[in-house]
């Protein structure tokens, strides 16, 4: 069975770009334009791994962060943002990977790659 | 000769009133205001005057020569352990331009720290016991030190080839003369230090402002960053998908390539942008500069090789420990060996030297690449300053923003075929050592 991934982040035209590029990888790709709807499809679909922005209106990727990884400890997540030293927040340390975003998405492919290709 | 000490000689005596003393046998003077009322209002005016100090001082040695029965009147200023003339007024006497410590009738009054006045016979061959070269001619001198708040800051100095002993009046102004151009030339000192301080006022106002207006400009990059960066991301990634969709002989291909390389382009400025806005934070730890260098260096090795350039590696005798963000260190050292890389494409050397100095921590990196301009020497700090047809500007500003984020310096310079970058950060070990004492001491 296809891993599936969750992209999180609220430009619509940046999901769309992961979705198409996720799956011409082969990955099965859900979509959340907020932390908020994030978590609710966390809930009830089943989910191998979360590509979370970390700038959002609302609930930011830091917070959607934390109450992940209280509930599913287990669960991989990637950590996007703009900026490339967010790691002074503690909140960001217990991510599984972060990167910086760039319309080179080389790094954020292998990254899933690496990640996904552990699990079993 | 006679040599009178004016000590004794200068004390007035009881019920003495100057103003009236003289009065008498100045003709055309009206009771009440005496040539030494003159005189001293003279000076006066000449001290609240806008004239400069030495023309200050020319001035009153004319005045002062005009009521004191010499033919000749010196101000000597304390330079450096000698006594140098400075102002004069001007007779057929000779005029020493510099006296050597202990040297002269001058001295022996400042050492003194009283007026002396000395006369001879016309007819005495020599000054007995004086050595003064500017003595020669003259027949009646009065040295009169001009001391104020502990300090002799020179000595008047009046002669003349005629007759004469000073009355207890003149004696009295000579010291009140003297005061007076004591307080002139405190004065004047104190106005050249206030100018001074003023400039230097005005040059950090000028700097707080610069900082101001580059915070100003900071903020608005930082939200223009951020906004453009999302939608730029999403240009050139469709970009890249779209050029992977088109068959290979599609003329639309090289329009991609370049919105893509352009794109680029665009998002590194957007990230020096941001690395030097952001970056404000840093994490403090005892590391060791050498390593630092080192590390960041060997990021470049190929980039050395690719352009032919040397690397000359001059370590320290010892660890040099700081308190730093290691990883933003790095980025300083980045920033100036890609910088000097740059200068040198053609190749070159990249000398790099870590030592401990003055209580600092000091890497100095000096390349072969032509040096900096000096007329660029007041900008090359500015973000989006640059010479470069494709730099950012923000390379040196930021390692400049990084090491003063370290408490250190960052000090640029030319040497030889090249320019010079020197990072100065506190030396920890100082601080380290004071910590680690009383530990060992309680254990």
């Amino acid at each position: 069975m296809k891993k599936r991934i969750l992209v999180v982040d609220d430009e619509e035209g940046l999901r769309l770009l992961y979705k198409e590029e996720l799956e011409d990888e082969g990955w099965e790709v859900e979509l959340a334009a907020s932390g908020e709807e994030s978590l609710e499809k966390l809930e009830r679909d089943s989910i191998d791994l979360v590509l979370l922005d970390i700038k959002m209106p609302g609930m930011d990727g830091v917070e959607v962060l934390r109450r992940v990884k209280e509930k599913w400890k287990d669960l991989p997540v990637i950590l996007c943002t703009a900026y490339p030293h967010y790691k002074h927040d503690f909140g960001t340390w217990a991510s599984d990977a972060y990167i910086t975003k760039s319309s080179d998405l080389t790094e954020l492919k292998q990254t899933v790659k690496d990640i996904l290709g552990k699990r079993p | 000769m006679r040599v009178m000490f004016a000590r004794e000689a200068f004390k007035p005596a009881p019920g003495f009133d100057f103003h009236q003393l003289d009065c008498a046998t100045q003709p055309g003077r009206t009771p009440g205001k005496s040539m030494e009322y003159d005189i001293i209002e003279k000076v006066s005016d000449i001290a609240a005057s806008d004239l400069k100090l030495d023309a200050k001082l020319s001035e009153a040695a004319r005045v002062l020569l005009r009521y004191f029965p010499f033919e000749q009147c010196l101000l000597y200023f304390e330079d450096s352990g000698a006594l140098k003339l400075r102002a004069e007024a001007n007779g057929q006497l000779q005029a020493v331009q510099a006296y050597e410590k202990g040297k002269g009738l001058l001295w022996h009054a400042c050492e003194a720290g009283v007026p002396v006045e000395v006369f001879k016979e016309p007819d005495a061959a020599s000054w007995e016991s004086i050595e003064d070269r500017g003595l020669y001619g003259a027949t009646h001198a009065l040295a009169v030190p001009l001391k104020g708040s502990g300090r002799v800051y020179g000595a008047l100095y009046f002669k003349s080839a005629g007759k004469g002993k000073l009355s207890l009046l003149k004696r009295q102004m000579a010291r009140i003369t003297a005061l007076q151009v004591v307080s002139l030339i405190r004065c004047s000192e104190l106005e050249s230090r206030h100018s001074r301080v003023y400039d230097e006022l005005l040059q950090m106002q000028q700097k707080l402002v610069n900082s101001e207006k580059l915070l100003a400009l900071g903020d608005m990059a930082a939200t223009l960053a951020h906004e453009i960066r999302n939608p730029l991301l999403s240009i050139g990634a469709y970009a890249a998908r779209l050029k992977r969709q088109l068959p290979p002989e599609s003329p639309g291909l090289k329009y991609l390539e370049q919105m893509s390389a352009d794109i680029g382009r665009i998002e590194r400025i957007m990230n020096g942008i941001i690395r030097f806005l952001k970056d404000n934070a840093v994490e403090l730890k005892t590391e060791d500069l050498d390593s630092i260098a080192d590390e960041a260096l060997a990021l470049f090795n190929d980039e050395f090789s690719a352009h032919n350039i040397k690397v000359e590696r001059l370590r320290a005798a010892a660890m040099l420990p700081i308190l730093a963000d290691r990883e933003q260190m790095k980025i300083a050292f980045d920033n100036l060996i890609a910088n000097a890389i740059q200068s040198m494409e053609n190749g070159g050397t990249l000398f790099v030297k870590t030592a401990a100095f003055g209580g600092f921590a000091v890497a100095r990196l000096s390349d072969t690449g032509g040096g900096i301009d000096p007329k660029y020497f007041g900008y090359i700090f500015n973000p989006f300053f640059t010479t470069k047809k494709h730099g950012t500007g923000l390379g040196l500003p930021i390692a400049n923003s990084i090491v003063m984020r370290h408490k250190g310096q960052l000090e640029a310079g030319n040497e030889g075929p090249g320019a010079v970058f020197t990072i100065k950060i506190p030396y920890a070990g100082a601080q380290e050592a004071a910590s680690i004492t009383p530990a060992n001491g309680a254990a």
